[in-house]
């Protein structure tokens, strides 16, 4: 049996590689991928959570369904967002977009 | 005929019986697994063999020739020969390649393919793996393949594979929409997503319980049947490989045995697909005298002609017809679809069949009053030609 | 058990890293769906097979799409998309990315976890009663946060007449 430990630790490792690609890379694609990757890891411990504790077996799962929902609006509306920068500014480095009027 | 019937489970039984004299007992799931996983690495290439030369004597046949004939008799060896041509063939990479990618993409069309079968219910009690989330699993499998045609396409650094990948992109996620719609309506009804479960509910009646004979039913096989040429790239929906426009679209500079892997997929995919369609709708293995899984094969059987057919005898559609079908008229078909389901649930039953139909038939009128028939295109410039 | 998590772990992680330190955008948005799809075969081995398959069908199946399709409409399509790789912050980056991993295995290494695995799974049927009974509030906010995300994205994203003539203008030019 794995214990709960190792997930989180594996949980909190993928939460801290998000965070450097958010912060590190300046393509603006990258940057939402490694939302996305914090938010996959933040669900990992939801769902590691409800596997352990017994009474919250079902909230957990559901919690997890609804954090893959907004994720996916979430990348929607982010890839949207990209494209129009993109076709204004012909750039998606985010350190390159400093125009606040298009 | 019982034992006809179960002839596979009694063979894996046996199998496993005698497997039983000589192996340690925690070893024996793992071989019951293995005994499955090998029944359907061996059934799907023989499938997929059968499958192209069914679909060229087919289409020989409709165009008024004999199709292959000289392997064998009746050419049923010429799949065999096919095979150890890929084969021998020599495995051409582009030079400017992105080599593992490429070497990766058709490996990663296939194993999707194949994991397919494993919750398709191929007769009474022969369900590889009966997953509570049977449907959901096939649905969601199905979806990696776009992924591994883009990397096909993408890696080759061809335009024709680039444009046939972002096209079968475009169209796989468009059909993908209607054809999940199209699902929603019987697992609403059964109010499951275990296969097995579903054709149990169609069980009875001598046949007319099969959800086929539903107007629900009716409408949601039409869509999912349509779908399901669209996701395997089949002609009339074929695109993202049409040769006149885009010399073989996402496969271009495939060859040899990775250009075959391709090829089988499709074919996996379009049995898999058919077999679905039969489950969902056609009751699945049931039927009277002959055993289950040959009943299942038969539904199989005919959903797949019906491809061949389609394939012989519709053109291509143009890209543009393409998405405004999916979105302007499968779409929201399907969302009625479910409405109508929703009111055969929820009303008694002959009220309940009229209802259901009225609003099917409304909605397909209406959609098709609503979209144009024949596209005003915008007169064409040429800019160089002048 | 062991075995097959430690394998899961490994390609999550490989995938994960990949994602933000590739060169080659495609690659990144490839290696995120290997991402992806070990995060689902973390969720079978948690016995959560509804959203093992969910996450399969949202993130490999449109997510990782729709990624891609930005890329190829952001970037020079075919040959060598590489990037100019990191930015100056990337040290910064890597200090705070360290900060947190030390700041949350000390967290978790120093609290008692519970360690007895309950019998029983969540079954389908579970998650969908409760998610029409007790938590259908959340459930309609939910869907109407999506058909807003939706309407906001084809918004945002469509061409108006006004950049699309900038557009041919450009191209017309070049």
């Amino acid at each position: 049996m794995i214990p709960l430990s190792h997930f989180l630790t594996v949980s909190a490792v993928l939460f801290a590689i998000g965070l450097y690609g958010v912060l590190a890379r300046k393509n603006a694609v990258i940057v939402l991928m490694g939302i996305e990757i914090m938010m996959n890891a933040a669900n990992l411990n939801l769902i590691a959570f409800s596997r352990f504790l017994p009474a919250n077996r079902l909230t957990g799962q559901l919690f997890a369904l609804f954090g893959i929902t907004i994720a996916a609006a979430e990348v929607a509306v982010g890839l949207a967002l990209v494209i129009a920068i993109f076709r204004m500014v012909k750039t998606i480095e985010v350190d390159r977009i400093e125009k606040l009027k298009g | 005929m019982e034992r006809l019937d179960q002839l596979f489970v009694l063979l894996k039984k046996i199998i496993l019986q005698f497997a039983e004299s000589f192996l340690p007992a925690p070893l024996l799931p793992f071989l019951s697994i293995l005994v499955s996983i090998t029944a359907i690495a061996i059934f799907a290439p023989l499938t997929m063999m059968y499958l192209t030369w069914l679909e060229r004597k087919v289409i020989g046949r409709m165009q008024n020739r004999f199709g292959p004939n000289r392997v064998g008799i009746y050419g049923l060896l010429q799949p065999i020969a096919d095979g150890i041509k890929m084969l021998t063939k020599e495995d051409v990479i582009p030079l400017g390649a992105d080599r593992v990618t490429h070497f990766l993409a058709p490996v990663a069309v296939v194993v999707p393919s194949l994991l397919l079968f494993s919750v398709l219910p191929f007769g009474r009690n022969m369900t590889a793996v009966n997953l509570d989330i049977g449907l959901l699993f096939f649905i969601a499998v199905s979806s990696i393949g776009t992924l591994a045609i883009f990397m096909g396409g993408w890696a080759s650094r061809n335009k024709f594979s680039l444009l046939g990948a972002m096209r079968a992109f475009a169209q796989m996620i468009s059909y993908e929409v209607p054809l999940v719609l199209s699902v929603v309506t019987v697992v609403m009804i059964v109010g499951s997503l275990s296969t097995e479960k579903i054709v149990e509910a169609q069980s009875g009646w001598g046949g007319l319980r099969w959800f086929v004979f539903t107007p629900w039913g009716f409408v949601g096989f039409m869509l999912f049947f349509i779908c399901s040429v669209s996701e395997v790239n089949r002609t009339p929906f074929d695109i993202p490989e049409g040769e006149s426009e885009i010399v073989a679209g996402f496969h271009t500079e495939y060859s040899g045995m990775k250009f075959a892997l391709f090829y089988m997929a499709e074919f996996l995919g379009a049995f898999a697909y058919s077999a679905m369609a039969a489950t969902l709708f056609l009751g699945g293995w049931q039927g009277p005298l002959l055993p289950s899984w040959l009943w299942f094969g038969l539904k199989t059987f005919c959903l797949v002609f019906t491809m061949i057919w389609l394939r012989g005898t519709f053109p291509r559609f143009r890209v543009d017809q393409l998405m405004s079908y999916a979105w302007k008229f499968l779409f929201p078909m399907g969302l009625s679809n479910i409405l109508a389901a929703g009111i055969w649930y929820h009303t008694p039953f002959p009220l309940s069949f009229i209802f259901a139909t009225w609003i099917l038939l409304l909605s397909f009128i209406g959609l098709s009053r609503l979209n144009p028939t024949g596209t005003r295109l915008e007169r064409r410039t040429y800019r160089f030609a002048e | 058990m062991e075995l097959f998590f430690y394998l899961l772990a490994t390609l999550t992680l490989l995938g994960a890293l990949g994602a933000v330190l590739l060169k080659n955008l495609v690659h990144c948005a490839l290696s995120l769906i290997l991402f992806f799809a070990g995060i689902a075969g973390f969720y079978i081995l948690l016995q959560a097979e509804f959203i093992a398959a969910v996450q399969i069908l949202i993130y490999v199946g449109a997510v990782a799409t729709l990624v891609l399709f930005a890329i190829m409409l952001t970037q020079n399509v075919i040959g060598e998309t590489t990037l100019k790789g990191l930015g100056q912050n990337r040290w910064w980056a890597l200090g705070i990315s360290l900060v947190v991993i030390t700041v949350l295995v000390r967290a978790i290494q120093h609290q008692t976890l519970p360690s007895f695995l309950p019998e029983g799974r969540v079954t389908t049927n579970e998650i969908g009663h409760t998610l029409v009974t007790t938590y259908v509030l959340p459930f309609e906010v939910i869907s109407i946060l999506l058909t807003g995300a939706m309407i906001g994205a084809i918004v945002v994203a469509m061409e108006t007449k006004k950049n699309k003539q900038q557009a041919t203008g450009d191209r017309r030019r070049t």
